[in-house]
């Protein structure tokens, strides 16, 4: 999997790791809001300390003038901190204000980023909202009664099995079993896997292969129009009056002989049966009969009577 | 910037020798092989010969080699052809550890209702060959398909030993290796050593052909169906109109490193191992995955504490060092490396894995490079890790305790195997 970083992504990343002046890279001393994010076992982790200039009365209206980050994680994980620290020093926010930058923000700062790499700017934008938790806590400000609702994104880390829509095996594996999702158009109808490219629904470890690991191996839900299998209609063609399909055939022809060719033959017709598959008789006027412009309404109807009446009852003809 | 490849348990580069042999039948040579006419027998020779070459460097007979598309073309034959063949043996035995060619088959199987045992392996990437006996089962099983050479550490399984012990077990369980990574590096003898394998498949771009063909050995009488079905090809083992040109590619590739193995064996080895031993000295928190197990002598797997692997990976791009990583962030799966972590690499490293693979194009200049590149590299990312206080050379008391906590883990996890 090569690299399709954008080139501001892979300039803050090499900054950062060159160390070179003004990047925001480090851990600040006594901050004023402090959050982390993620572990090392999950393989992104990012520690995000931030200082603000106190405002005399109301720390409602503080300000955020330094962000600092230490991140363990990959190129986009560390250009995402960065953009994050960027940001907020730019925009010169209260932290109250710097809550509703989003991991979009994070991304269209970085001039985009690869859609498996996504996940690497929410990380950002949660450790900022346990940082400007952290800071309310020692303000004294309360976040709730101030209408800021603090519940950080549920996102479980884990494989991704929807790419576009990046979602994880242990979410949508909580989610098909909370909500009773028992096919891929039950899941992509409530939690969009599978909506868009579709290449997860049957690939190894795909949304099929979740749904048969949970609810057990079900019929692949694939419905078409055909007949019962030709064999059932035997055995049961059979079951009813214990003919073989050498004897069915043998009385249809000879029901055919006594009932339908000599009234045909009164017009200088015939029938050919051209085969039959166990109650389907399928049949072609001859002499004639043939080309007649009632020939195939002759078959369906007159035959197929006759051979209901004296044959089998399931009996279908065909005209061919 | 010259480029510096050390990937080569990846793909390798063609060889001249190789793509010379294979011109005269991308130019004139374009016959069908199959074809009745005078001038299509220059190319079916020249499938013959391949075989025979093939064959004499697995020594084996000519008509037990079926060329195929890719190695994984040749394990899903294998795997797959098997158990059409005897659909009333429901059991295989695996390793958590193979290539997903392998993998990704046996867990179709699961899913379609076989009974697979993936069996773990120890610290040092080892199978635990007592478990592999638990696991036969004489008359039921269908199938052991256990790599030869781990494509991640380069760590080896003892595919004789194994052989032997299941077809004393039921003769009747076929034996299946995958030997990606050890032909062309390793003498494979399917008369002598490796006589109780019935099945093995290679790759030719892991051993300096190009990409697009591969080989299976098919041993005579092994009760195997054909996967692609389609004409007569391979003695209507595999349909397709043969890949002349690749096929003879193959087998001039097989020649060469026959050819330069002893001379070349040698050397690589003595690379592989100042890049081990220098990486070791200089870096701290470093250690040798499969370290203390027999290996390929082409490859190093390290990993790094505190360190994600993909920023290491992008910086030694950036100074034209070509390597790979087990890290969740290169596998497009966000799940850092299944062979790692079947290994127990603890959590603090298994993300900060490096995999340097050499070849016979590999110089000492070259290994000199990446020796004076990477304590660079890691320092950098060290210096921006949570984890780490790079001033002190030593991880932060936080770092220190996920250490103790995922040293411990490995250990029980350990534990709890043996």
């Amino acid at each position: 999997m090569t690299w399709n970083y954008s080139e501001k992504t892979t300039r803050l990343f090499m900054d950062a790791v060159q160390g070179r002046p003004g990047t925001h890279m480090g851990e600040i001393a006594n901050p004023d809001g402090i959050g982390e994010h993620g572990s090392i076992a999950c393989g992104d982790a990012l520690r995000f300390t931030f200082r603000v200039e106190r405002h005399p009365s109301d720390p409602t209206r503080d300000i955020i003038v330094e962000a600092r980050y230490l991140t363990f994680g990959c190129t986009s994980a560390i250009a995402a901190s960065e953009a994050l620290c960027a940001i907020i020093e730019e925009r010169r926010l209260t932290p109250i204000q710097a809550l509703s930058i989003t991991n979009k923000d994070i991304v269209e700062y970085l001039e985009g980023l690869p859609e498996q790499k996504i996940h690497c700017s929410v990380m950002g934008a949660e450790a900022l909202q346990a940082a400007v938790f952290n800071w309310a806590q020692r303000r004294g400000v309360d976040l709730r009664a101030l209408g800021v609702d603090i519940t950080p994104e549920e996102r479980e880390e884990g494989r991704v099995v929807c790419t576009c829509f990046g979602l994880t095996e242990p979410y949508l594996r909580r989610k098909i079993v909370e909500l009773n999702l028992r096919s891929i158009t039950d899941i992509t109808n409530a939690v969009k896997a599978g909506g868009a490219c579709m290449s997860c629904h049957h690939k190894p470890g795909g949304l099929q292969d979740l749904l048969d690991d949970i609810w057990g191996r079900q019929p692949t839900e694939f419905k078409t129009e055909v007949e019962l299998p030709v064999a059932q209609l035997i055995a049961r063609a059979r079951g009813e009056d214990g003919l073989s399909p050498y004897q069915f055939a043998k009385k249809v022809e000879r029901v055919l002989d006594e009932y339908v060719r000599p009234m045909l033959a009164q017009d200088g017709g015939d029938l050919e049966v051209v085969d039959i598959k166990d109650t389907l008789v399928y049949c072609r006027l001859k002499g004639a009969c043939a080309g007649c412009v009632g020939a195939n309404q002759t078959i369906k109807f007159m035959v197929e009577q006759v051979l209901k009446d004296r044959v089998d009852q399931r009996c279908r003809v065909i005209a061919v | 910037m010259p480029v510096i490849y050390l990937d080569n348990n990846a793909t390798t580069a063609v060889a001249p020798e190789v793509v010379e042999a294979m011109l005269p039948y991308l130019e004139d040579q374009y016959f069908n092989p199959s074809s009745m006419y005078e001038a299509a027998r220059g190319p079916a020779r020249a499938i013959a010969e391949a075989r025979a070459t093939v064959a004499r460097h697995l020594h084996c007979r000519p008509e037990e080699i079926l060329f195929t598309s890719c190695a994984t073309e040749s394990n899903n034959t294998a795997i797959i052809g098997a158990l059409r063949a005897r659909p009333e043996r429901r059991h295989v035995v695996t390793t958590q550890v193979e290539h997903p060619a392998v993998l990704e088959v046996c867990k179709f199987l699961v899913r379609e209702g076989f009974d697979v045992d993936f069996l773990p392996v120890d610290g040092s990437g080892q199978l635990n060959v007592e478990a592999f006996v638990r696991a036969l089962r004489p008359g039921q099983t269908l199938l052991v398909s256990v790599m030869h050479a781990n494509n991640e550490t380069g760590v080896l399984f003892p595919i004789a030993e194994l052989a032997r012990i299941t077809k004393e077990t039921d003769p009747g369980i076929l034996v299946h290796t995958d030997a990606t990574q050890t032909a062309g590096k390793l003498p494979l003898d399917l008369r002598g050593e490796l006589r109780h394998v019935d099945l093995l498949s290679l790759s030719g771009h892991k051993l300096h052909a190009p990409k697009g063909v591969g080989a299976l050995f098919l041993r005579r009488g092994a009760p195997v169906r054909p996967f692609l079905l389609g004409g007569h090809q391979e003695s209507g083992r595999r349909g397709g109109t043969e890949n002349v040109p690749y096929i003879v590619g193959l087998a001039r590739a097989l020649e060469l490193a026959e050819a330069t193995h002893a001379e070349d064996g040698e050397r690589i080895t003595a690379l592989r191992d100042r890049l081990e031993g220098e990486l070791t000295r200089r870096i701290p928190y470093l250690e040798v995955n499969g370290a203390g197990a027999p290996r390929l002598d082409n490859t190093l797997n390290v990993a790094v504490h505190f360190v994600e692997g993909e920023g290491m990976l992008y910086q030694l791009s950036a100074r034209g060092i070509c390597a790979s990583s087990g890290s969740a962030c290169t596998s497009g799966s966000l799940e850092p490396s299944h062979v790692l972590r079947a290994m127990g690499v603890p959590f603090t490293a298994v993300h900060g894995s490096l995999r340097f693979s050499l070849s016979r194009y590999t110089t000492a200049e070259e290994i000199e490079a990446v020796i004076e590149a990477l304590p660079e590299i890691v320092a950098s990312l060290r210096r921006l890790s949570p984890y780490w206080d790079e001033g002190a050379r030593a991880p932060r008391p936080e770092g220190e305790a996920l250490l103790r906590q995922a040293v411990e883990e490995r250990r029980q996890r350990l534990a709890q195997q043996s």
